[in-house]
């Protein structure tokens, strides 16, 4: 009888496995591995068979309806409101309201409704004009034309305020986190339907970020303070006071909401047409319209994508996409995103005050081995193989140039890293570790937001490479959001930052790992950086460095900015400028996973970045014939 | 009865009151609404005050709770920032749609499970037994999110491949009208069932074999009874005591949402909302699906109880 039950046990274990072998075999496409990548530079796409995406379709047909999968479903679309800031409301956004500027695949801003680059005067009293002039023949999707009255109604609506707060500053309205750029506009001017002219105290660097969505002024009330009040209650479910959708500017228009099943965009048949340099059908898209379905899980939007209840995906890069990206029927569109990671490294610290650690962790670090190990296999050349080496400009951008690497960081260099302790007073000991007679054993702690598991792998792998550089690296790491308040940006953390030691903990942290995150306009940056413009973690101080910041903000021509923006970096990534700086070692910019089946002929360029997203250049996409 | 139910009831709400300060202390601790603005500090400023003024994260940690347990008290749970919705609305919504999986799976696996328990009982170690015997402990062996997962890939990408047919959705609820539904919701329902039956035959198998060894059963059969009357009528009344305690808890659970289930098939009930509440530090929608759980939890028990009554005279309430 145990033989006779065994048996049947054994075959009770087969068909178990049977189930599940029959479940997980997939493809049976030849695993070529290769994955169609970006374009350099461009962030352009290619189709399957190598092309340019940005090419006249071959077999595309009109109509269909493209479906996106995707993980997150904001909570409205407001989304100004601090508590609702995420990037998938801004991508859903992009095609449906436009801005002066727009934002292009190379993270580089274009006239989007104006007609060419506005002109920058500046006046004898130290005030800037910009004169602007929109494109002709721009409309509403319910006819209504797009003026400059648009543009002007915008911005009083958003800077409408109901008195003062305690602090005496105006109780704005309109709910946004900030309004830099915009409260320093000391006179806007309308001249004509198609042209105005804005004036601010002072010279805003960003400035072609501001006003980057323009309302329909016609739909909501003339009273600005009114219009701020019903913008936000009515932009977070997209209609207008009068229980309308709210006309777009853009390709599609909002249909319907379903909340936690689907979101449907359809499009704007009257559509103006877009100035994108990424687009090659600058006009009415092709298909009928969107459906966003939120899948949440990863496993899931790949089944999804598989079954064909989805054309595209954009996501954060995960371990299940390799996959799908080497079958036959799925292209992967990667590019280099606007997220780059960094080592920042806390300058009071009793080590890393000294110039020649903080120079060796830069030297003994092996960016391209990192790159290899979290992204090169999935994401080909979409990001350069040597990593990150600058902390304004990202890699995609045309100002990019490569710093930290070019004063020979990121490379591995063991030995240089060796001479450099070593120059600073630090003996190796019998543990293989670098010891200084006054500071001790170097040992320094890195932490990050716990339960990333690619940011985890990415300590690991420099932890290595720093233990054989001699260097000993702790992880000590705090679960998700709750590790900025609780290590680098905690109260303690910051005194100390800003009393240069004397106040605070200094040794709250030594070494952070996050991500910051790029753009069209780095010079946000800088109070990153700085104790004395901004609140920085790193306990960085310097007046040279300050004064160049705001010289650098402060420089209208945008070549001569840039120029500038990198010699800030220098003082950021390098010790060739200040030898006192050198406080982060900007790692690598994160790719942006974009994408889509072999169901569609055609697909646009996908931006990743705040306010661009894969529905930017939605005219592109094309199902095939 | 009145008096023992109002005890319950009445000794539940206190604790119910410091399993939720305890829950609202614990994720106030372990995550910060301010985490991405210290990054753009200073010129974020304005978004830091409104979520410091929103989250009243001026006030003590300790106190906060109680601006929330007020607010309850007259009603209202707050708004949900994860999901853009009044919690209570959220609630009744995605409840109604979790209760549109969780009854059926409910009533499908109660009985499925109860006439396996039956058949197991009644022919032990015979094939048939063997035979349900392993395919619940295959259940109870895979992983919630791998039997999801296997099911989805089977039935909602691979028959395609290999019949030409696609009789079901990965999923979503996106059926409009009674069969679309119906065709939205078979798989979820399937894997909930699966799991349900694993478990509850096993329980049930049991429980049987113990009341058929009992001596009035076989009292019952020497008295010339017929079997199918000495086990539905007189067995299976004995049985079902230790199972309503599990059906209970097992219903309460379904109607809380299962997290794993709904989200792998995107079927927008409770789970994975309460799963975006704790990814977003939504609190207000935390607190609220916790104490839904914790009311449907007592409300089962209680019901658990009434039954143990009905089965069993002997048992009364006092």
């Amino acid at each position: 009888m145990n033989t006779q039950r065994r048996g049947r046990k054994v075959l009770a274990f087969a068909a178990a496995t049977a189930i599940v072998l029959a479940a997980c075999g997939s493809d049976d496409d030849g695993d070529s591995g290769e994955t169609d990548t970006t374009t350099e530079g461009t962030g352009g796409t290619e189709g399957t068979d190598g092309t340019d995406g940005t090419d006249a379709p071959v077999d595309g047909a009109d109509g269909g309806t493209l479906i996106w999968a995707h993980e997150q479903e904001p909570p409205d679309l407001h989304l100004d409101d601090p508590e609702n800031n995420l990037s998938i409301v801004s991508w859903i956004r992009s095609p449906l309201i436009e801005g002066l500027y727009g934002v292009s695949g190379s993270t580089e801003y274009y006239p989007e409704l104006l007609d060419g680059e506005a002109e920058l005067v500046e006046n004898e009293d130290g005030t800037v004009t910009a004169n602007y002039t929109l494109r002709d023949g721009l409309v509403w999707s319910d006819g209504d034309d797009l003026t400059a009255d648009d543009v002007k109604w915008t911005y009083d609506t958003i800077m409408a305020a109901d008195g003062e707060d305690e602090d005496g500053n105006p109780a704005y309205i309109y709910l946004l986190g900030s309004r830099q750029g915009l409260d320093t506009i000391t006179d806007f001017t309308v001249t004509s339907p198609t042209e105005f002219s804005v004036t601010w105290s002072e010279f805003f660097a960003g400035w072609k970020g501001v006003l980057n969505e323009i309302y329909p002024s016609h739909v909501f009330n003339e009273d600005p303070a009114l219009a701020a009040a019903e913008l936000n209650e009515n932009l977070r479910d997209w209609t207008t006071p009068a229980g309308e959708t709210i006309p777009s500017s853009g390709p599609m228009l909002f249909d319907s909401w379903e909340k936690g099943v689907q979101m449907n965009l359809v499009t704007n048949e009257g559509y103006h047409g877009s100035n994108s340099p990424d687009a090659t059908n600058k006009g009415v898209p092709s298909i009928d319209g969107v459906q966003i379905n939120f899948v949440t899980d990863t496993d899931a939007q790949i089944n999804a994508l598989r079954a064909g209840e989805a054309q595209i995906v954009m996501t954060q890069p995960q371990l299940e996409f390799e996959d799908l990206a080497a079958s036959e029927d799925f292209t992967v569109s990667s590019s280099a995103g606007p997220v780059y990671e960094h080592w920042g490294l806390n300058v009071l610290n009793p080590h890393l005050s000294k110039p020649e650690v903080r120079e060796a962790l830069a030297l003994a670090m092996n960016k391209a081995e990192v790159m290899e190990g979290l992204y090169t296999p999935l994401f080909g050349d979409s990001l350069p193989a040597e990593g990150l080496g600058n902390t304004y400009w990202l890699s995609n951008q045309s100002p990019y140039v490569d710093n930290a690497g070019n004063a020979g960081y990121g490379k591995g260099d063991v030995e240089a890293a060796a001479a450099a302790l070593e120059s600073a007073g630090y003996t190796l000991n019998g543990d293989g570790v670098y010891e200084h007679p006054e500071d001790g054993v170097l040992s320094l702690r890195v932490g990050t937001t716990g339960g990333n598991r690619l940011r985890e792998i990415q300590q690991e792998l420099i932890q290595a490479q720093m233990k054989a550089a001699g260097i000993d690296i702790v992880i000590d790491n705090v679960p998700g959001a709750d590790y900025f308040g609780a290590q680098p940006f905690s109260e303690d953390a910051l005194l100390c930052a800003s009393s240069g030691g004397a106040e605070g903990n200094c040794d709250v942290w030594d070494i952070a790992q996050f991500a910051w995150v790029g753009g069209p306009w780095p010079g946000g940056n800088s109070p990153n950086f700085s104790t004395t413009i901004g609140e920085s973690p790193y306990g960085y101080t310097s007046e040279e460095f300050d004064a160049k910041a705001i010289e650098c903000d402060a420089t209208i021509d945008d070549d001569a900015r840039a120029t500038c923006y990198n010699e800030l970096d220098a003082y950021v990534t390098t010790l060739t400028v200040d030898p006192n700086g050198l406080f982060l070692l900007p790692i690598t910019q994160k790719p942006s996973f974009y994408g889509y089946t072999s169901t569609l002929a055609t697909a646009g360029v996908a931006p990743d970045a705040q306010g661009a997203g894969p529905l930017t250049n939605v005219g592109d996409f094309q199902f095939a014939g | 009865m009145f008096a023992y139910v109002t005890r319950r009831v009445l000794t539940t709400i206190p604790l119910m009151i410091i399993a939720l300060y305890v829950v609202f202390i614990g994720v106030s601790l372990t995550n910060d609404p301010l985490g991405n603005f210290y990054l753009c500090l200073p010129r974020c400023q304005e978004g830091y005050d409104r979520i410091v003024e929103v989250y009243n994260l001026d006030v003590s940690i300790w106190v906060r709770p109680f601006y929330w347990f007020s607010d309850a008290l007259t009603g209202d749970l707050g708004d949900s920032s994860a999901l853009g919705l009044p919690v209570s609305e959220v609630i009744l919504n995605r409840g109604k749609n979790t209760a549109i999986l969780a009854i059926p799976a409910f009533l499908i696996s109660a009985t499925v499970a109860l006439m396996l328990s039956v058949y197991s009982a009644r022919r032990q170690y015979t094939v048939g037994d063997y035979f349900f015997t392993t395919l619940s402990f295959i259940g109870l062996a895979f992983p919630s999110f791998v039997l999801a997962l296997v099911i989805q890939n089977i039935f909602g990408v691979q028959t395609e491949k290999w019949f030409g047919i696609k009789p079901f959705n990965t999923g979503r609820m996106s059926g409009d009208g009674f069969f679309p539904l119906l065709r939205d919701m078979a798989l979820p329902l399937l894997t909930l069932t699966i799991l349900s039956i694993s478990a509850d035959s096993r329980f049930g198998r049991a429980s049987m074999l113990e009341t058929l060894g009992q001596d009035y059963i076989r009292t019952a059969r020497a008295k010339g009874l017929p079997e199918r009357r000495v086990v539905w009528k007189h067995a299976l009344r004995n049985s079902l005591i230790p199972l309503v305690t599990l059906w209970a808890l097992t219903l309460s659970a379904l109607l809380s949402g299962s997290i794993v289930t709904e989200s792998i098939f995107s079927w927008p009930g409770l789970g994975p909302a309460f799963l975006q509440a704790l990814g977003d530090t939504d609190l207000d929608l935390i607190l609220g699906i916790v104490l839904f759980t914790g009311v449907l939890t007592v409300l089962f028990n209680l019901i658990a109880d009434v039954m143990y009554g009905v089965l069993d005279p002997r048992i009364r309430l006092n």
